[in-house]
């Protein structure tokens, strides 16, 4: 039993947060209300100032396991998942072997279930070890629980390999998830093309590279009638081109925007700090503006942080040896506080909506909410108390973040997935 | 300031612009009126690290320092563009044991020796990295320039070619802007990039940049390999839109024009045989001026400084970027 007193409740719903006790009894929220009576043997805490919302679920984290042990494993990928609020994981196959078949899912998801205190769901390929020629044994996968089929990192370079892969998963009820990229455009460095990539003469990749893939998948999955997911936009006109076709209301196609495109413009690069190189890259400010009213105006279905970590050997290199990626899950939710809460861009309606609610229903699972009757699946927010993103502080095997040492407003408390505490920070405010 | 590395003109204030060519003035003076050695770095060792091939910078480089009295050691490393960050690293580390005072680099990749200089006490010099920066070159150009116009503020160059893999055009159109030029850049449309600067005027059309009234025409080395995809479909109607023709020549012969070119020059391409025997040609002076250049270089920079932390892991480094102050 847990009674959480003096809260202040938060839903997709709306934005205004309701206060009350709750109380949870076998994992089930039993009893939500004002002044709920102490039950003999409760675990209190006292959540005074702080909000109770349902616990984020990441739809695109790479766990880097098998084959990339040195930067993620399951075991800190998903502790790192705890300590953001986050009890539920997509991973994404480009692991080595890549997740591209019925042996190496299970081998995943096995290793998961001993490693992990989350749940941790796995993508699979949609061609054979990620090379864009082969079609992976999609239903294989799919008997062990795989829904999501992508080949993320890159784009399925073949439009025809894509559509057939469309025309035949899609009776199994899969869907594609897609990494939109001209590979001949993009080029092998991640960076944007323009006033940056000029600067410090490094060939960049233009947002037409990735607007052209958006549209093209989504027209393919048109033509098959299937479901696409555009993962990680980073333009403008990516936005709009989704928006155009969402507008149409003819296919079926949803779309994710991550923490650092909302955050970052190429001008943060600097000199060459190998913490800002993604892919796709930081693009303008122009970009970040509308990718902002994009998720607001519910182009962006959801929320999703790319979870990519790296060595800080692979990450001190010159920048175009450094590879792609920034790490998410320790930083998105106090920088979608303390960036867009606190300063009433958005609220928390919105962070609970596309960051808890609809990744799940991407992915086909229950939608935890803090009402009586529930399963609790839910976190403490200390908008009050700050987070250092100090080595110690982060869990997830590499910080390659441009957060690193930095302070920001908000900090995740507590975590709870059904009857048990996954993570209980010291509070700041004194019980009494 | 004491400065450890040059890694870039963007970096560069005004003052030590000044300084550095008023220096150079001095070397050149010390090179013409005696061929002896002076002791300015006696003692000191000068370690040569070239990833790309290079004959004149890489020699421009060598006397200079042998000159000022300086042990020079060639590290011999693989000409190959594929050399990543991480030989070039451990590379670093093992050169850190042979304490090298100077460390002059040329790369494919750019940026790199900016890592590298994080890595040692020794003063770097980029001598070259990708289509980044060419430090020394935009010196040496500035100060051919000024032996022409001591006063050149307002004056005109036009730099023709491909802008877009050139690290000469950016170092010498940011110094010379520093220094009150105004600059203009030339070349098809594929290898003059829209998103230049916004204070360099772009032409892809040639009578278009002469109507603009350069006094210098700044001709780049135009190469086909660089090209993975073609940027102009051959060398021939490259020399045709954008190359000094015998008939351009006598046109800039008649304007007084001074002409530029870093080498190694592409004879049939950028300019034709003609312009190396053109009276106003600045090509020899800008290879001479570089040795003086590059003393006053290695005589400016402070070896030494700090090491990096033990554990350079991500460092967010400092005036990198500006603060997380965002939306």
């Amino acid at each position: 039993m847990i009674l959480l007193q003096n809260t202040r409740i938060a839903s997709e719903n709306s934005p205004v947060l309701v206060e009350g006790d709750v109380l949870i009894v076998d994992g089930i929220i039993q009893q939500i209300g004002p002044g709920l009576a102490v039950p003999e043997g409760a675990r209190v805490i006292d959540a005074r100032g702080r909000i109770l919302m349902p616990a984020m679920f990441d739809a695109h984290v790479h766990f880097r396991a098998p084959g990339f042990e040195n930067k993620e494993t399951i075991t800190t990928g998903s502790e790192a998942a705890i300590n953001g609020g986050v009890t539920g994981v997509v991973m994404m196959p480009n692991t080595r072997p890549a997740i591209d078949s019925a042996a190496v899912v299970s081998t995943v998801l096995e290793s998961a279930k001993r490693k992990s205190r989350i749940p941790v769901y796995t993508s699979g390929c949609v061609t054979k070890d990620r090379e864009g020629k082969e079609l992976a044994e999609i239903d294989g996968m799919r008997l062990l629980g795989v829904t999501m089929l992508t080949d993320d990192g890159d784009t399925t370079g073949d439009p025809a390999v894509l559509l057939r892969a469309m025309q035949y998963a899609t009776e199994f009820g899969m869907f594609f998830a897609s990494h939109c990229e001209v590979p001949e455009l993009a080029g092998p460095r991640a960076l944007n093309e323009g006033v940056m990539s000029y600067r410090l003469g490094i060939k960049g990749s233009p947002a037409c590279a990735e607007e052209i893939i958006i549209d093209r998948d989504i027209r393919l999955a048109r033509a098959a009638g299937a479901h696409v997911h555009i993962q990680h936009v980073s333009s403008k006109m990516g936005m709009e081109t989704i928006k155009w076709w969402k507008s149409r209301g003819d296919v079926k196609v949803t779309a994710e925007v991550a923490p650092h495109h909302l955050l970052f413009t190429e001008e943060h690069i600097g000199d060459y700090d190998t913490n800002y190189k993604m892919n796709p890259p930081l693009r303008t400010q122009a970009d970040c503006d509308a990718l902002l009213e994009g998720l607001k105006e519910g182009v962006f279905d959801l929320i999703a942080t790319d979870h990519a970590p790296h060595t800080p050997f692979e990450k001190a290199q010159d920048f175009i040896s450094a590879p792609n990626g920034i790490t998410g899950l320790e930083t998105a939710l106090v920088s979608l506080y303390h960036f867009f809460v606190r300063p009433e861009k958005f609220g928390w309606d919105l962070v609970v909506k596309r960051y808890s609610a609809e990744p799940r229903r991407l992915m086909g699972l229950p939608v935890p909410t803090i009402e009586v009757g529930q399963p609790a699946e839910c976190l403490l927010f200390d908008t009050e108390a700050e987070t250092t993103f100090t080595k110690e502080f982060m869990k997830s095997k590499s910080q390659n973040t441009p957060f690193i040492n930095q302070t920001l407003q908000g900090r995740v408390d507590v975590v709870i997935l059904g009857s048990e505490i996954l993570l209980e920070r010291e509070a700041t405010v004194a019980i009494g | 300031m004491a400065r450890k590395d040059l890694l870039d003109i963007a970096s560069l204030q005004r003052e030590e612009i000044e300084l550095l060519l008023d220096q150079s003035t001095a070397f050149k003076q010390l090179l013409i009126s005696s061929g002896k050695k002076v002791p300015v770095l006696e003692g000191k060792s000068v370690l040569m690290l070239f990833y790309e091939p290079s004959t004149r910078t890489h020699s421009s480089f060598e006397v200079a320092a042998k000159r000022l009295s300086a042990e020079v050691t060639n590290f011999n490393v693989a000409h190959s563009s594929i050399t990543k960050g991480e030989s070039v690293r451990e590379t670093i580390e093992t050169l850190q044991a042979m304490r090298t005072d100077y460390i002059v680099v040329r790369h494919s990749r750019s940026g790199l020796p900016g890592m590298i200089a994080r890595l040692t006490k020794a003063s770097v010099i980029n001598a070259g990295d990708g289509a980044h920066e060419h430090p020394t070159q935009a010196l040496l150009d500035a100060f051919t320039i000024k032996e022409k116009f001591a006063d050149p503020r307002g004056k005109r160059v036009l730099i023709i070619g491909d802008i877009l893999h050139s690290r000469v055009a950016r170092s010498t159109s940011t110094l010379l802007q520093k220094l009150g030029v105004e600059v203009a850049y030339l070349g098809p449309g594929s290898l003059v990039p829209r998103f230049g600067p916004a204070s360099i005027r772009r032409f892809t059309n040639y009578d278009e940049a002469m109507a603009w009234g350069p006094d210098f025409v700044y001709l780049l080395r135009v190469q086909m390999e660089r090209q993975d995809v073609q940027f102009f479909p051959t060398l021939r109607e490259y020399h045709r839109i954008y190359g000094i023709t015998n008939t351009r020549l006598e046109d800039i012969r008649q304007r007084g024009l001074y002409i530029m070119h870093p080498g190694p020059v592409n004879r049939g391409v950028e300019l034709c045989d003609a312009v190396m025997d053109y009276e106003r040609s600045l090509i020899n002076n800008q290879a001479e001026n570089g040795i003086a250049v590059r003393m006053a270089v290695l005589d400016w920079l402070t070896p030494g400084g700090d090491l990096p932390k033990p554990e350079p892991a991500y460092a967010t480094r400092s005036g990198a970027a500006p603060a997380l102050v965002m939306p």
